[in-house]
């Protein structure tokens, strides 16, 4: 309980850090932002546009009076307007992530579906043709561009067979390449993790131990091996949660998929900025929360630091 | 009565000789000692027993037979009955005995289930009356993981798990070598105990001359994969007649060769 | 029979160490030998398949594709190294600083960089590159930042556990100055690390590179960038193929060599990945 207060307290003061940041960021940017955000409309702008607009945004207050209107907002979930669409940045985004997110869950499950299977018998037949299929895999997988991979598979699937669409949204089908190329090009690093770990927990004297209890393998290898095997990954996982949303940048761009990494390159090369900043903070929230839940799940596989409250190694 | 005999037991590890030539018979209910420094091979002659050479290792040649039968090219699944049911095993490295992160309670669970089938709650007397016979604070024990319990503690639950389905032999693999003398002691003297109780024969592995004098019933002494000396303890231990034995018996405090056996008796108490 | 073996072994990885420098010499010099010029426009001969003249075809403004192949290189793997020696000598001087000196400029420090790698380098990388707008000197200066901090790490751990040895402690008895010891002792045990960490990250960095040059926000057109000259041949998956999966094995190779150069160096210094 106390854990999750402060976890909690941790996480209100690094908001502060991180809204201070992005305020920051955005007043680093070379250019008046009244002429950015006017020019837009590629009309010709008067003065008084300009200083009716510059009285709105308070930028004649000294920085910190902006600061504080500008973190008075951001506490009321007001991110403010896209310089270009004119809708509010967070409704746009808000419309737009139950699609990055059905992509980074369908991500997921292919990532695990490969990922689980085939570090498992390469561990367990090391050395073996499994073995050695599933290490190419890994240093292809991991060498390998994931935006390549997903035009090989839109030339493959989708030009040559015509199976499957090769942009948009709507159906089931609409998220299987995009997901098979993400789930694809995150697994190298898992399976070689997954080996790895397996590997060491195999060698350990316990195995053996439970070997002499005439205990059979498949219950070795399932319930006294595997589940300690899943602690570097699930460590790992909350470090590559980063990965896999970057990950959906590329790829939703890729296949014109209309989630929120899509959403923030059109800002970026329309130097929208509102939705830029809305994106950091949003994505950065997210991931923070993630990272909270791979600890809690950390806890879970981990009675020692349960039971004992010893910090994380 | 034999109850295992080793003959002729050569093992190699890439074709390079780690064993050589073992021939020991162990009889029922009988305390035998295998004594020597560490790499002289006892641990991997134990090993071979059960079936739990590693996988560079190999049988060269030999048998070894436990209670009439041949067991020496058994396969994995037949030694796997064998395993905590007939031959069990206790090892010296008392941490790494037990799977960390399960319940000692569900541990023994899984072993009773592996061999014998019983409800639930027969299971679980079993395992409790064998926590009981190693002197533990049963229900506790059965409850906790085993980096609550301490070193002590976990040696005579790995204890408990080996006695639990009365086995005929149990292999103790050097099992106080990493607990300090006064825990070893009252270890040793938990499992003579149970040997009273279920009279099953043991395999006492160390390098410690003065454990192997207090129960053993025949000893036998092993230098470079090879059994250089055998007999009973008496003969063995009043009566060296290898060089080597007679060193390992120098190794312990100060003994004068003239030194007589009862001072002897005195001194490796 | 094990002689045979070992030397076997040692061969293979002083082959592979030959053929890496071999392909980085090829795409130094590369771009001297290219036949057309990689940037020459000509609309007569669009999207050409493969021939003798044009050894990977044209593009879809008439470009020769082997040409640019050839000078992408040099953009893309250039660069690479380029952002790896920045970071290098931001990273490793910051670390090895901060081990040294310790105490309460080394924790603030460390908080600085842990919260640094709480973000995920490419997100950084992205971002700033966004925010900043598009262009090749931004996407360097972002994926600097982006890198710098696992360097600094790395070497700071390490110098924290050698500075307590003896060996060093015996410099700063035999009267050192901080300097000599830095450079003469401590150096050298941060170099294998570091060495390890940048080849298992060079491929990372031309991954990055890519991609951002693929999602626009890298090199421009018309600079021939290996993940620039990907995203150009989006519209022409369906009728020119050839102008897709040349550039994506050229990446692919790069960072695969960098990764197999990597796995050596890591299992040679036995480094803990």
């Amino acid at each position: 309980m106390i854990q999750i207060t402060k976890r909690f307290i941790e996480f209100m003061l690094f908001l502060f850090l991180l809204s201070f940041i992005s305020f920051i960021l955005i007043k680093l940017v070379p250019g008046d932002p009244i002429r950015r955000m006017l020019q837009v409309d590629e009309v010709s702008v008067t003065k008084e546009q300009i200083e009716a607009l510059r009285d709105e945004l308070k930028l004649h207050e000294p920085l910190y009076i902006q600061y504080w209107y500008w973190l008075k907002r951001f506490f009321a979930f007001d991110l403010g307007h896209s310089y270009i669409t004119k809708q509010p940045v967070l409704s746009e985004l808000l419309s737009r992530f139950p699609a990055t997110m059905m992509l980074t869950c369908a991500s997921l499950i292919v990532m695990i579906l490969i990922s689980i299977p085939l570090g498992t018998l390469s561990a367990l037949y090391k050395n073996k043709w499994v073995d050695h299929i599933s290490r190419l895999f890994a240093l292809v997988g991991s060498s390998i561009p994931s935006f390549w991979l997903g035009l090989l598979f839109i030339e493959l699937f989708a030009v040559r067979l015509g199976i499957l669409p090769s942009m948009g949204k709507g159906t089931v089908k609409h998220i299987i390449l995009p997901s098979l190329t993400l789930g694809i090009a995150m697994s190298a690093v898992y399976v070689r993790l997954l080996r790895s770990s397996l590997l060491e927990s195999l060698n350990e004297d316990y195995v053996k131990a439970a070997r002499a209890r005439g205990i059979s393998e498949r219950r070795i290898v399932l319930f006294h091996v595997f589940r300690r095997s899943l602690i570097p990954v699930v460590t790992n996982f909350g470090m590559s949660i980063g990965s896999l949303i970057s990950g959906t940048v590329v790829i939703e761009v890729l296949f014109s998929y209309p989630g929120i990494g899509k959403m923030v390159v059109d800002a970026m090369i329309r130097r929208d900025y509102p939705v830029i900043q809305g994106y950091v903070l949003f994505i950065t929230i997210f991931i923070v929360l993630i990272n909270i839940i791979v600890d809690i799940g950390y806890r879970y596989l981990n009675p020692e630091i349960r039971l004992k409250g010893v910090e994380r190694r | 009565m034999s109850l295992l005999t080793v003959r002729h037991l050569h093992i190699s590890c890439r074709n390079k000789p780690i064993v050589k030539n073992i021939d020991f018979t162990v009889r029922q209910g009988e305390w035998f000692t295998l004594i020597g420094e560490s790499g002289s091979g006892k641990s991997i002659t134990a090993s071979t027993i059960g079936g739990l050479l590693p996988k560079e290792m190999s049988i060269a040649a030999g048998h070894v037979l436990f209670d009439n039968k041949d067991i020496t090219h058994l396969s994995n699944k037949e030694f796997q009955k064998l395993r905590g049911k007939e031959i069990s095993y206790v090892f010296q490295d008392y941490q790494s005995s037990l799977t960390p992160f399960m319940k000692i309670g569900k541990q023994m669970d899984e072993m009773i289930q592996a061999h014998c089938s019983l409800t639930k709650n027969e299971r679980r007397e079993i395992a409790l009356q064998a926590l009981e016979d190693v002197q533990l604070p049963t229900k506790r024990v059965y409850n906790s993981y085993p980096f609550q319990l301490s070193g002590g503690q976990l040696q005579r639950a790995s204890i408990a798990m080996a006695i639990m389905l009365n086995p005929k032999l149990l292999i103790a693999d050097e099992p106080t070598t990493a607990l300090d003398s006064i825990t070893a002691v009252h270890v040793l003297e938990v499992i003579a105990n149970i040997k009273e109780k279920i009279n099953c024969a043991i395999l006492f592995i160390t390098h410690d001359l003065r454990l192997a004098r207090k129960y053993s019933n025949t000893i036998a002494v092993m230098k470079q994969g090879e059994i250089v000396e055998a007999g009973t303890k008496e003969s063995v231990i009043y009566h060296p007649s290898h060089p080597y034995t007679k060193r390992l018996l120098g190794a312990v405090p100060t003994i004068k060769s003239s030194t007589s056996p009862a001072k002897l008796d005195l001194i490796l108490q | 029979m094990k002689i045979i073996k070992q030397t076997y072994q040692m061969n293979s990885q002083s082959l592979l160490f030959i053929l890496v420098f071999a392909y980085f010499l090829a795409i130094v010099i590369a771009p001297l030998f290219t036949p057309h010029d990689p940037l020459q426009i000509n609309m007569n001969e669009r999207l050409l398949k493969p021939s003798e003249e044009h050894l990977f075809g044209t593009d879809h403004l008439g470009r020769d594709l082997f040409s640019r192949i050839l000078t992408g290189g040099q953009v893309t793997v250039g660069t690479g190294l380029l952002v790896l020696i920045i970071v290098l000598l931001v990273g490793v001087p910051l670390g090895m600083v901060s081990g040294f000196i310790g105490g309460r400029f080394d924790r603030y420090f460390m908080r600085i960089i842990d919260s640094f790698m709480a973000f995920p380098d490419f997100i950084i990388a992205i971002v700033l590159s966004g925010i900043l707008g598009p262009s090749m000197l931004n996407l360097i200066f972002a994926i600097v930042v982006a890198k710098w901090g696992s360097y600094a790490r790395l070497v700071r751990s390490t110098v924290l556990s050698e500075k307590e040895k003896d060996y060093v402690l015996m410099a700063v008895v035999n009267g050192l100055s901080a300097f000599q010891i830095i450079r003469k002792h401590l150096l050298p045990h941060v170099m294998g690390n570091v060495l390890v960490l940048a080849t298992l990250d060079f491929g990372k960095i031309i991954l990055m590179i890519a991609s951002l040059s693929y999602i626009g926000l890298g090199a421009q057109p018309p600079t021939p960038e290996w993940g620039a000259m990907l995203n150009e041949s989006t519209p022409y998956v369906q009728s020119s193929p050839h102008l897709m999966i040349i550039p994506g094995i050229a990446i692919m190779c790069t960072v695969l060599i960098s990764n197999l150069v990597g796995d050596v160096l890591r299992d040679r210094f036995d480094v803990k990945g």
